[in-house]
């Protein structure tokens, strides 16, 4: 007798971050304003709005604005604003402070905020105005009709380590929708597999990103003022992309955080260890080496920029925010464009609704929408940072300089080539491997530096053991063969929870271990690996970090 | 159609307890979840509905309104309908009183004696913040129906309930008839995790609040002032171990070597501490005594009998039996219990530990435990002797029969006691004093606090935890009084059948008796205990006695028989050496080991609280370091005991 497995909504949207949240919102607003009444579902694998929402953060306010009235604006819950924002080059003792850095990186009267926060006060706005969210679900499938997509489904739950059903089985939901809108985040499940089957990166550059990690501290009063933002670039990085932040906050907090671009070469380079090093910097230990640490986080960027925005819509689809890949560079903001994308993904389904229309030929207006929008204009000019800063930091600072004064264009722009391509084999790879680069620097004081499983205990992450390892590897005697042996398992490296463990049994064979438990859902694996052997799935709903205030 | 009742609690997350300065549990600060054995409870009453052609499923909970969000979590699994008792006037409710709540609120649902007859009540074997398993045999006493508790499989047939239920040392099938009440361990099917379209249906669903008036729930009867048992007192528990030795070493056979070497020379010792003398109770003069006994007199025991023999608890029991008698008035009796046949030995046994007088119920019916004559004999043996006090050993047995027996008696029960005395509580609002009066210690939040339970109505009933008394010395010249009792006992009683009653080898007294208890945790399962067994045999080779052990999670996993758990829910031991293997040491499980001479642990993460709870610790490998240890003890190693 119990009730179907099934439901039917206007429209679905995967995913509760600022562009997932931002559609919602503007879609109940744009259906209210002509009267219409439409289903609005919003799913969340987290298990709670915001505990998978990582970012720096610092926000460009501007989209909020349209978003939202004036009161709810008022009420955004950001943390302070930016008052002091400095750029250092960082050498391996000293600093140096940039005497001025180019507009586009300018800070100042930005708002400082956590993102999980700030999602959490968007959910509110958006079941106030009729939107229904259900955080702690996880969706793996699109459902296709036609070779249409027509819906999504959750996960089963109740299945074991090898894939059988126990008693508890729970089939997942099919979610029937006339629009789904994929706001997964950065690299997202759904969005993978629909570019996969539609081809919908085609005809652009390959997306790349970088592995960003964040600490959150608490300091004793007065190490720093709040609204005071640090940039660093050099130290500890050489030919890598990249750099560290701080971000002094209210109440004797502090956010810190470095990112690498992905698209580095040594198969023992490890962007956890790089932070933990770079911490020691006297820069930094300065401001933490007080102080606790009360959160750890990591995730990755897309920053491809956009030559690697692929298409956006598809029949019933739209895709919006980082799943789309819309984050600005060389300022690595894309909290705004999230909302701006969500925005013009909600105006494009109103008007596909009115039309009864929700094909890609009706949704096609979405591009022209982002296309007129801030999207474009943030994002163009800097179409080839990335590329050029692939060449290193140092002479892609000089092409930038160049692109700075023609509006983006560049002579000479290098191909990006894809995260998993540019890593070298251990026998390959000739420069000074990582752990000589910083040896005496590797080992963690408990303090001020510390390990990987340590650091995912601050980020909460839990999983439910009974489930299918979510991180799947197809082949795994090629995986021995070539990520393992000629890539000596640079997955043990570059990931940032110690997920992946390599492990020799007494006669000396070698196998891999994953720790699934342990995953905070950055999805670096599935980025980086050789070959793409790692596909990242979602695990069971709820499972993962539980960030309060990343 | 049948009606499925789950009762669920909501508790806070057990890391996050804490407990307000008047003793009772402070929920506004910590998340809350379902109790987990609730959350199997839900479960089971999903599962029965498949075996069913059709079936009623709703959900009970008594608590504050924020337990919505768990109530609306079980309609999102499948439950029909919700309702929560929520009234400030349960406020500070013992066990006795929310049984009867909770019962008056299904009997206001329609279920119950002269109702609706055809329900199933399924319960969590106990709750997080509480420990002590007494709601589910006192719902099943007030509603007048059977019960088995400690269930981790639960099937229906033919219209009857089969359980498996968890007995010291193995289990038992039982068959009942409906209505019943069945609790559930976390040792089944887990909870299933609801689908998006529960959720979406449990959106839109209501949730039916009650009041205490709503359900006919007298004001004297609930709550604090309904309560016949208070909470008089929390104190802290400290550790009392000396730092840990770690091993120091290169590879596993360093590490091991140089635990060799660390046990030769001793553990650490802890400076002397110097202990405060306990203030004695200052009592003002004007204070009028209450002896609140009404001429009840004398300690009465139960000796439970499993496969013809006393259990080693039921003997413990006679310890602080003895020593309650003799701080009561002169004279006062220690009074046994012995049900089954051919007893005439056994009665003997427990004259010879310290039993002045054994009741003894002989009835063929009764060689095995059964709750209900269990419970109606104790009524009636209670009423013709009226004790002050009844004590029952904390086993599977024990914790359901004793709230059963409480609430016939009224008199509510204090669960899994580490220590009982007799001592005087001064009520400064009534300005008298209550003496003598049973304080009955449990350890409680996590094993972190140690409080005192008192009980004013008699006899005042406990469960002491088994192992934490010591046997009495066994005296052949001891004598004493075998007095057969004849109880009236109707078909009624004998409803529920023993289909089959299995006990394992390692059962109760092998673990108590073991001079090394080797046990393994969640980091220890990766071989099935292989390697933990290994070791325990290695030792047993050299005429060491030996036993092997696990904490709950891995129970819990259904890896191994509940009657090998150590901890707070499962034995208390005092090995010579106790030997921790991927065991992180949850303050459940330090509350079971704590008492060994020697801890030594073994895990792989440095940081893990065992280390804090040893006196000797190897960080590593257990598949590593374990081959080592073993080798090590084929070689002659025995932890500095004698071999043989």
């Amino acid at each position: 007798m119990h009730n179907t497995n099934t439901l039917t909504t206007d429209v679905v949207i995967i995913g509760a971050g600022p562009a997932g949240l931002s559609a919602a919102i503007h879609l109940a607003d744009e259906f209210q304003k002509i009267g219409e009444s439409k289903r609005i579902i919003v799913i969340e694998k987290g298990n709670s709005i915001g505990a998978h929402i990582l970012s720096g953060a610092i926000i460009k306010t501007d989209a909020f604005k349209e978003l939202l009235s004036q009161e709810e604006f008022d009420n955004l819950p950001f943390d302070c604003e930016v008052t002091e924002d400095t750029t250092f080059k960082l050498s391996e003792h000293g600093a140096f402070a940039l005497p001025f850095h180019p507009p586009v990186m300018d800070n100042l009267g930005y708002k400082i905020a956590s993102l999980c926060q700030i999602c959490r006060y968007l959910a509110t706005l958006a079941e106030s105005r009729g939107v229904e969210i259900y955080s702690g679900f996880s969706v793996n499938e699109l459902l296709y009709e036609n070779n249409t997509v027509i819906g999504v489904k959750t996960i089963d739950t109740g299945v074991n380590h090898h894939g059988e059903k126990q008693k508890n089985f729970q089939e997942g939901t099919s979610v029937f929708a006339s629009l789904i809108i994929l706001a997964e985040g950065t690299r997202g499940t759904l969005a993978k597999q629909l570019e996969t089957k539609f081809h919908l990166s085609q005809n652009v550059e390959p997306q790349v990103y970088s592995l960003g990690i964040k600490e959150l501290w608490s300091v004793p009063e007065g190490t720093i003022k709040e609204g005071t933002v640090y940039h660093t670039f050099g130290y500890p990085l050489k030919r890598e992309f990249g750099g560290g932040f701080v971000y002094g906050l209210k109440e004797n907090k502090v956010a810190v955080g470095f990112a690498v671009g992905l698209d580095y070469e040594d198969p023992t380079f490890d962007i956890y260890k790089v932070m933990q090093v770079w911490k020691q910097h006297p820069q930094i230990a300065t401001i933490l080496k007080e102080g606790t640490l009360i959160e750890f986080g990591a995730k990755t960027i897309p920053e491809g920029g956009w030559k690697a925005i692929p298409k956006l819509y598809t029949n019933n689809v739209l895709l919006v925010g980082d799943s789309a890949g819309f984050v600005a560079m060389p300022a690595l903001k894309g909290i705004h464009l999230a909302v701006t994308s969500g925005m013009c993904a909600a105006k494009t389904a109103v008007l596909a609704f009115q039309r009864k229309d929700t094909s890609e030929t009706s949704l096609s207006n979405y591009k022209a929408l982002i296309d007129q929008s801030r999207i474009r204009s943030e994002m163009y000019p800097y179409r080839n940072f990335r590329a050029v800063m692939s060449e290193g930091m140092v002479v892609g600072a000089l092409k930038f300089g160049v692109q700075l004064v023609t509006n983006g264009a560049c002579l000479l722009t290098p191909k990006l080539k894809r995260d998993n391509l540019t890593l070298q084999k251990i026998t390959e790879f000739h420069d000074t491997p990582f752990a000589q680069r910083f040896e005496g620097k590797l080992e963690s004081d408990k303090k001020l530096t510390f390990n990987k499983v340590t650091s995912v205990f601050y980020s909460g992450t839990q999983h439910d053991e009974e489930q299918p390892v979510h991180l799947q590897i197809a082949d795994m005697n090629a995986f021995r063969e070539i990520n393992m042996k000629q890539y000596g398992t640079a997955c043990q490296y570059f990931c940032p929870a110690d997920v992946y463990e390599e492990h020799h049994d007494r006669e000396g064979n070698l196998s891999l271990k994953i720790h699934a438990e342990n995953c905070v859902h950055c999805k670096t694996c599935d980025i980086k690996a050789p070959n793409s052997a790692i596909t990242w799935m979602t695990p069971y709903g709820g499972d993962g970090p539980q960030y309060q205030n990343m | 159609m049948t009606t499925i009742i789950s009762l669920m609690k909501q508790v806070p997350l057990p890391s996050q307890m804490r407990m307000g300065e008047d003793g009772l549990m402070d929920r506004t600060k910590a998340k809350s979840i379902i109790n987990v054995d609730c959350s199997f409870a839900l479960e089971a009453g999903l599962q029965l509905r498949g075996m069913m052609e059709d079936a009623r499923l709703i959900v009970c909970s008594m608590g504050p309104p924020s337990f919505e969000q768990s109530l609306k979590t079980a309609l999102a699994m499948g439950y029909d309908e919700a309702y929560l008792l929520s009234d400030r006037k349960l406020g500070g409710s013992d066990t006795f009183t929310t049984g009867l709540a909770i019962s008056k609120m299904l009997r206001h649902l329609g279920f119950g004696r002269g109702l609706n007859e055809d329900f199933i009540v399924v319960a969590g074997r106990q709750t997080s913040d509480g420990d002590t398993a007494h709601v589910p045999s006192q719902v099943a006493e007030n509603l007048d129906i059977p019960q088995a508790t400690f269930i981790e499989d639960v099937q229906f047939k033919e219209g009857k309930i089969i359980a498996r239920r968890i007995i010291e040392g193995g289990y038992q099938i039982l068959r009942l008839p409906i209505p019943c009440t069945l609790s559930l361990t976390p040792t089944g099917i887990p909870p299933r995790r609801p689908s998006l379209a529960g959720a979406v249906r449990a959106r839109s669903s209501q949730i039916t609040i009650f009041s205490i008036n709503d359900i006919d729930l007298a004001e004297e009867k609930a709550g604090l002032i309904g309560s016949p048992t208070i909470v008089a007192k929390v104190a802290n528990i400290k550790s009392e171990r000396a730092p840990i030795v770690m091993s120091t070493g290169a590879d596993s056979k360093a590490l091991v070597d140089d635990l060799i070497h660390s046990m030769k020379h001793g553990k650490n010792s802890l400076e002397a501490v110097v202990k405060k003398e306990a203030k004695a109770a200052v009592i003002p003069e004007a204070y009028e005594t209450v002896d609140f006994r009404n001429g009840a007199s004398g300690v009465l025991t139960w000796a439970e009998v499993a496969s013809g023999k006393i259990a080693r608890s039921s003997l413990e029991l006679l310890t602080p039996a003895k020593k309650l008698a003799s701080a009561l008035d002169p004279g006062t009796k220690v009074r046994t219990v012995l049900i089954g046949s051919s007893l005439e030995e056994l009665a003997q046994e427990l004259i010879y530990h310290g039993s002045d007088e054994v009741i003894v119920i002989e009835d063929e019916r009764l060689n095995e435990y059964r709750i209900l004559p269990f419970a109606a004999i104790f009524e009636q043996v209670i009423k013709a002797y009226k004790p002050e006090i009844a004590l029952f050993a904390a086993t599977t047995a024990g914790r359901e029969l004793a709230p059963r027996i409480g609430v016939k008696t009224q008199s509510g029960v204090t669960a899994d006691c580490t220590a009982l005395e007799i001592g005087v509580h001064v009520d400064n609002k009534k300005k008298v004093v209550y003496a003598p009066i049973l304080e009955s210690r449990r350890p409680t939040y996590g094993e972190s606090k140690l409080a005192t339970i008192l009980g004013f109505v008699c006899p005042q009933i406990s469960t002491a935890r088994a192992g934490t008394f010591e046997v009495p010395l066994r005296d052949e010249n001891r004598v004493g009084v075998v007095t057969p009792f004849v109880p009236k006992l109707g078909e009624k009683e004998f409803v529920t059948e023993i289909l089959e009653t299995v006990r394992g080898e390692g059962g109760l007294s092998s673990l108590f008796e073991a001079d090394v208890i080797v046990t393994g945790g969640r980091g220890a399962i990766g071989d099935d205990m292989a390697l933990v067994k290994q070791l325990s045999a290695a030792l047993k080779e050299h005429g060491i006695k030996s036993e092997w052990a696990v904490s709950r999670p891995v129970v819990d996993l259904g890896l191994c028989e509940y009657a090998r758990q150590i901890g707070q829910t499962g034995k208390t031991v005092r090995p010579k050496v106790y030997i921790a293997v991927g065991i992180s040491g949850a303050i459940q499980h330090i509350a079971g080991m704590k008492e060994a001479e020697t801890i030594v642990a073994i895990n792989h993460n440095a940081k893990e609280s065992i280390f804090s709870n040893a006196d000797f610790g190897i960080v590593g490998e257990y598949e590593e370091i374990m081959p080592e240890l073993i080798e090590a003890v084929k070689n002659g190693f025995v932890f500095g005991l004698d071999a043989k």
